[in-house]
Parts: structure tokens; sequence; C-alpha cells
């Protein structure tokens, strides 16, 4: 049996980064005493992944995580021991229970819904009013960063939707094993076509991971 | 801006943020308005350091104990942070509920490492405290600090305002009553010091003059008030099972220096290494019980999830009943996957059988530390290892699978000569010999042995107490001889310049006029010195010679026996006499058996029932 559990990582640890999450989580589960499943070798690990990697700076309202259970337990049970074993920065808000045939949650993955609060308010006014013309491009490009190098990529087709509100930017981006529209990525598009050179801070709140139901729909993932 | 906005502003431009936010499991902020005395723990190192000390988690967990009393913690914060707090105008805030310090009631700095010092200026000023004792009003925290090094608190007598000797479990509490008594009742700062100085272990520096001789030596300490004792006693605590200890600790987030469960197995030390200032100052030796360490060990795993449990002492390897308590260690935690390191390993103590069980769950380097290169100085020191008690250890570990080890010395011990920097060499050649005896097929392939060579800094309440640290010119003549004596294949050789040292052996033996020269560097910019990138001697230097002061008469003089030192009253509990007898002793090549074997009567048996080996009858 595996147990999907959305988390939260708070604004006040956005600056740990995913390695340091996931051993926080780890010692979670080691800490709660609930049932978990660990790998076998030399050096055994409890057996738990993430739907995605969260960004050093960024926070998340509903993140995932994975784990593996060496008996049953009710969602319910999860919840209040984990809740009781995790710091108050890394609550977890829902469980569900699943078999162990349940695809892969990254392979599921398709879309990630972001919040960007934009601290400077004459910034954000020009931020928001460049959105329609970068929208009306055929291509946006802007720099991704992989393994050994910044390579040019055309993010126009991975913003699958944004609108501009007060402080507040809302995008939906792609986010696949494959492509991935970061929010910085979109941030840099968007600082062009507003005409700003300047640094713009960004608070990025990841709000939720998104699947495709079998109509083609966005759902959260965690309810695929 | 608020400052919680300026720090997010900056958050976003330092490097390891992470040391800035907390939000750590087991540090739940406390209601501020709910406990009257508001306590700020300063480690003045940075976050990564502190939260690797086990005397910062025992007093965070005892004063936030209480109902009444909150602790929460600073850091001395990297020099990107503190560029970016200048700019911005923000003070220096707790890790809790950041706060500055001058909200605090007490603020208290724990003392492991002379270098440290002009950190604890730049936390006081960042901190929005006047950095001068003289300087603060009533409105102002009044500056505490214990440790090890408040043994001497001489050269922070005009930082800090009370300083804490000995053991701080209990006076911890009892200080932290009379601060909040001054805050119920309305007293003076002034009142408030006196009351605090009448407290066993404390000592109030303010209360005290100094006269000097010409020469520059001390002529006189004097009381200034009838509060202020002649001679302040050091606090000892008798019992570690009846004293407090956490069961449950800070994790932090990302990974410090000693990132796992310190379990404190005994407190002092028995051997009397002469150049060990922890081995005087923690004395008596105490242990804690196995039932108690496994039911701590038990607590602590489930609260922390720590993977790892360290066994923490000045001497693991003489705990009475260690191969018992490791025993019973690995088989309660082995079904949690928790593993028991060993960290100080002295050569002469450590049964094979521990060994084996130690690998059975992980393999980590061994260490050992014979300190000095020859039997004659190692007699010197008292260091009572002999080099066939190394080779038997090393041998047995060889075979026992293991490939690392490690060897730790120190250079510029008094009596020193080349041939004892030869005898290094010697014993790391007879080390790599050791392992090639072992059958090809039998050890674990590639032999890694590290040689690492510190300076010796001469310590207070020690026998060297009197002795001359060797100039900085012959110390670099030294380590040129050990270079060439350790230039072995398979041996690698680590050493450090001695400026660092030779600062350290100037404030470990310095008097109340350095405060001047410590202000007046920090004031040039020095800070961080115990980090070589931020490190900056010549600073140092400048600011002695601008405070009319030379340092070689703190390093490097010979002190003689009629001298009044800075530390002469403080009781450590070991008295002048038993060090100066070690001294002579040691001259000689003689050594001092270890306390076990019976009473040297060092001068714990003046506390009743504190020692288990002082013989009473016989000194």
């Amino acid at each position: 049996m595996r147990m999907l559990a959305v988390f939260e990582k708070s604004e006040r640890i956005r600056h740990i980064g995913h390695l340091d999450i996931q051993r926080a989580v780890q010692r979670g589960l080691r800490r709660s005493g609930l049932p978990v499943a660990y790998s076998q070798g030399f050096n055994p690990h409890i057996l738990v992944t993430f739907a995605s990697a969260l960004s050093t700076g960024a926070c998340g309202k509903r993140e995932i995580m994975d784990v593996t259970m060496a008996e049953d337990v009710s969602a319910a049970e999860f919840i209040e021991r984990m809740n009781r074993a995790m710091p108050g920065e890394m609550q977890i808000s829902e469980a569900r229970a699943v078999d162990g045939k349940h695809p892969s949650l990254p392979g599921l993955l398709r879309a990630a819904r972001y919040d960007l609060l934009i601290r400077d308010p004459a910034q954000a006014e020009k931020l928001i009013s460049a959105i329609p013309s970068m929208m009306a491009r055929k291509t946006v490009p802007a720099m991704r960063k992989t393994k050994t190098a910044m390579k040019e990529t055309d993010i126009r087709p991975l913003i699958l939707s944004i609108r501009g509100e007060g402080h507040h930017i809302q995008a939906t981006l792609t986010l696949t094993e494959r492509e991935a529209c970061k929010p910085g990525m979109l941030m840099e598009a968007l600082a062009r076509e507003a005409g700003i050179q300047e640094e713009i801070r960004v608070l990025a709140r990841r709000e939720a991971l998104l699947g495709q139901d079998e109509d083609g729909r966005m759902i959260p993932l965690e309810q695929l | 801006m608020n400052n919680n906005e300026k720090l997010e502003k900056i958050l976003e431009k330092v490097q390891k943020a992470p040391r800035y936010t907390g939000g750590e499991m087991n540090t739940d902020i406390k209601g501020w308005d709910e406990c009257p005395l508001h306590f700020g723990f300063c480690f003045p190192d940075t976050y990564e350091v502190g939260m690797s000390h086990l005397g910062l988690k025992i007093l965070y967990g005892l004063i936030n104990r209480e109902a009444w009393s909150l602790c929460e913690r600073f850091f001395m914060p990297w020099t990107d942070m503190i560029e970016q707090m200048k700019e911005e105008g923000l003070p220096l805030l707790s890790i809790e509920s950041r706060r500055p310090m001058s909200d605090f009631d007490v603020v208290g700095f724990t003392l492991q490492y002379e270098m440290s010092y002009s950190n604890i200026l730049a936390m006081l000023e960042m901190g929005g405290v006047p950095v001068l004792g003289s300087d603060r009003g009533e409105t102002d925290p009044i500056v505490v600090a214990g440790g090890p090094c408040a043994y001497n608190p001489e050269p922070l007598a005009d930082f800090i305002d009370a300083f804490m000797i000995g053991d701080g479990e209990d006076v911890m509490g009892e200080l932290n009553r009379v601060i909040l008594e001054r805050k119920e009742k309305g007293l003076s700062r002034a009142e408030c010091l006196r009351a605090l100085s009448e407290l066993e272990g404390v000592y109030v520096p303010s209360l005290y003059d100094v006269e000097y001789l010409p020469d520059g030596r001390i002529a006189s300490v004097t009381p200034r008030c009838p509060e202020a004792k002649a001679s302040v006693k050091r606090r000892v605590v008798v019992d570690l099972n009846d004293t407090y200890y956490p069961e449950e600790i800070p994790v932090p987030y990302t990974e410090v220096v000693f990132d796992r469960i310190m379990l404190e197995i005994m407190r002092g030390c028995t051997r009397g290494c002469r150049f060990c200032q922890a081995g005087m100052l923690y004395r008596p030796v105490r242990e804690r019980s196995m039932e108690k360490l496994i039911d701590l060990a038990e607590k602590l795993e489930k609260a922390t999830g720590y993977e790892e449990i360290s066994l923490s002492s000045l001497s693991s390897g003489d705990y009475s009943c260690l191969p018992e308590l490791i025993r019973e260690l690995m088989r309660r935690m082995k079904d949690k996957r928790v593993s028991i390191s060993l960290p100080s390993l002295r050569i002469d103590s450590v049964l094979k059988e521990s060994l084996e069980e130690t690998q059975q769950v992980r393999k980590t380097s061994l260490t050992f530390a014979p300190e000095a290169g020859t039997q004659r100085l190692r007699d010197v020191i008292n260091k009572g290892v002999t080099e066939e008690d190394l080779l038997e250890k090393v041998r047995d570990a060889f075979e026992g699978g293991w490939n690392s080890v490690k060897l730790y010395f120190m250079d510029g011990l008094p009596t020193e000569t080349d041939a004892d920097l030869e005898g290094i060499g010697d014993l790391a050649r007879k080390v790599v010999s050791e392992y090639f005896k072992v059958p090809k097929d039998q050890r674990a392939r590639g032999l890694r042995v590290t040689v690492s060579a510190s300076t010796f800094v001469p310590k207070p309440f020690t026998p060297f107490q009197w002795a001359a640290q060797d100039t900085i010119d012959e110390i670099q003549r030294k380590q040129g001889v050990l270079r060439h004596a350790l230039n072995v294949k398979g041996v690698t050789f680590n050493w450090h310049e001695p400026y660092l040292s030779f600062l350290e052996a100037c404030f470990a033996r310095g008097d109340r006029r350095l405060g001047k020269v410590l202000h007046q560097a920090y004031r040039k910019g020095c800070i961080l010195d115990g980090w070589s990138e931020t490190f900056r001697f010549d600073a140092w230097m400048d600011a002695f010679r601008e405070c009319g002061l030379d340092p070689a008469f703190y390093a490097n003089r010979v002190r003689e026996k009629d001298e009044i030192l800075p530390w002469d009253h403080i009781d450590s509990g070991i008295t002048k006499q038993f060090l100066w007898h070690e001294k002579e002793k040691s001259e000689q090549a003689l050594t001092t058996r270890d306390c076990r074997q019976g009473c040297n009567g060092c001068g714990l048996q003046r506390w009743k029932g504190v020692c288990a080996y002082a013989d009473a009858g016989r000194v």
C-alpha cells in the first residue's frame, strides 16, 4: 500500500532546498512511528518519493509525497501521526491510500499552478499589463537551465493559462518529466515584454500539482 | 518595512539563507507575553557550528522547560548577511520570533573558543545592545557568558556583565530568577549585578579592581563590594543522573557539523593529560548510568528521527561499562536503523569486541591522538599511551577491515626538540607497515593515514599555564621539519599556519587590558576570526600596537611561580599548587597516574562527595 499525502512547504522555510525537504520528510516519517517500508540493500532508506522537486526559494501549498507502507494504515491515522511528527512549517492537509500498482506521480504530472506575488507594486502593474501582448506572440523565448548549460526554449506553448490581479500573477505552467516552464522563465520573458531591466522580487508559491483525467481535464494530481 | 519584511527581502540575496530562517522541528515558539523572562542564547559563530553544540541544546531545553522563562537562539551571521543587514538597517534578530537582541532580558553567550570573541562584540552591536558593559542602561539586557573560556573571563571583562563558571545546569535557573526578580521589583542594574555576584559560581568583573606592576604583570585584584567574593568557586553538578538532559532537541533542516543525537555518557576525564584544559576544567569524572542513557537515547530517537547516535565525552573509552552500553544500544536501535558512533576513541581503552560491533552498522575512520611523537614527550604531557598500545590498536583495526586512520599530534609542546618531531614521522611509518602486514585478502583496500598537527596553545588551569608558546618563526620552522618527516607514501599531513594559534594564546591567558585590543580590532573590522577566509592577522597586530600592548608578553613569556595570573581569583576546583607540582614533574618527564588508580589530590577532593576517586584521607 502507498500513501499519497499533500503537504505544505511554508513561506518561512522556502529557502530550504529539495534534498533537505526530502530528509525532513524522512525524519518526520521516522518520528511518526508509522509502519513505513524500507529499501533493501546495504544502506536501507524509507521508500518515499515526491511528485516534483520544488525550487529553493519557492513555497508550496500542496506538494505531494508518495510513501510506501509496510502495513496498511488509514489516511486519517497517517495525517494525525505525521502532523504530530512534522514541524509546523510542513503540515499535511490530505492523504489518500492507493494500492501498489498506482502509477508513479512524476509520470502523471502535467502542470503546476503558481501564484506569483510581485513585491514592487509599480513593477506588478507593468508586468500584468504586458501579459496580453506576450501571449499574442507566436513564440516566447526563455533561458532554461540544463545540467550543463543554459538553453533557449520557447515557453509560449508551455503557458497554459495566465492572469494578473493586484500584485499577483496566477499562471498554470507545463511541468512534466520532459519539459517544464519554471516561474523564473516566465518572469524573465514577461519582464522583457514589459521593458523592465531591474531585478524583480517575486514570491513564488506553487498552489497545485496537476494531472490529466480521462477527459483531458486538468485535475489535482493526488485525485487521479 | 518592518523587521520581518526586511529580513525576507535580504534572505533572497544571501548565501545559505536557511541559517537565518528557523522553523526547525522542536523549536516551537513560546508565547512571548506568557513568559515573564526572555533569554537570548547567543552562539558566537555560524548556525552550522552552533547547532552542533551540545551545551546549546541542554540550556535551550532547560530554560524553555520552565513556564516562566523562554529561550530563543542567536547566531553570528556570515559577512554577506552582515552587509545586507547594514544596508537595510536590520538589527540582529532571534531565530524563533525574530526579535532584536535588545528586546531580551538576558543575553547569554557561550564561550567555546577564544577566537570567537570578536563575534560577541559584533553580535551585541548588531543586536542593539551597547558593546561595553559600562555603557549599558537600565533598559538594556544583562549580558552573561559561560563555557570553558569563562574560566579566564578577564579579556571579556569590559563586555560581559556576569560570567557563570563551571557546569551550567544549576546556576542557569538561579541566574534567571535573580534577573526576573529585578524585573518584577524594579531593581536597578547595579543592584541586580551585585545580587548575581552573590550566587555561587557567578563572577561580575565590574565589581573588581585590577592593579598592574610597571612591567605589565598584575599587582592585585581586589573586590570592590562585600557581595564580590575574593575567590569565585566554580559550579559542579554532582550527579548527572539527576541533572537535566533534553529529551527533545532541535533538528535543523540543513546539514550541520554534528548532525546527530549526542549522548553525553560522562563528564570529566581521569587521565590528567597536562596540555588538556578540558581535562582539568571538567573534573571530576561523572558518569551517567546505563539505564538513564538508554532511556534518553530512546526518547531522543523518537523526538528527532535522527539516524545516528554518538556517545559524547572527553574519553568515551573510559566509561565503566562501555561494551555493555554499546551492545544494549545496538540491540535496541538495530530495528530502527540507527547507527552508534564513538567519536573520541582513546587508543588504550577500546575493546576489540566493541570495535567489531561498531562496524556492524557503519564503518567510519578510526581516530587516535598520541599527541606527541616520542615516549619522552608523551611522558612530559602525561599522555599515558605507548607506541605498542597504538600499533596494537591499529593492527586490530586493520585486521577488522578498517582502512582509514587519523592521527592527531601537537607541535610546540614544552621541552619539544626536533627528535620528537622526527618521532611523529617514525610513528606514521610504523602505522603504514602494520597495514601491509595484514595479508592482502584479509585487509580492506585503499589505506588512508591522515596525520594532523596543531600548534600547542598553553591554557589557564593546566600545568602548562606558566609556559611560553613557541614564537611564530619557531613554529614555522618546526612545521618544515614535520613536512619533511611525514613525506611518507600513504600518509597525508595536515597543518595550519600558526598565526591564529598565536592570537589564541594571547587571549587564552590574557588580562583585562586585552579588552581594549579586542575592541580596537573589532573597530578595524575583525570578525569571524576562526575562519581562514575572514581572519586578518595584520589588523590584530595593528590593534595591539595602537593599544600599546605586546602580544608576545601574553603568548611567548614564561611566568614565574609567584606571578599573580589574571585568572587566579577564579577557583576552577584544581589548586594552583597541584598544577605547579604537575609542571615540575613534567619537566622531569615524570608521569602522574590516572585518578582511577588513586587520588592525586588535584583539589576537587575539597568538594564533598563529588569525586568518586578522591580519597578523603590523603592528598
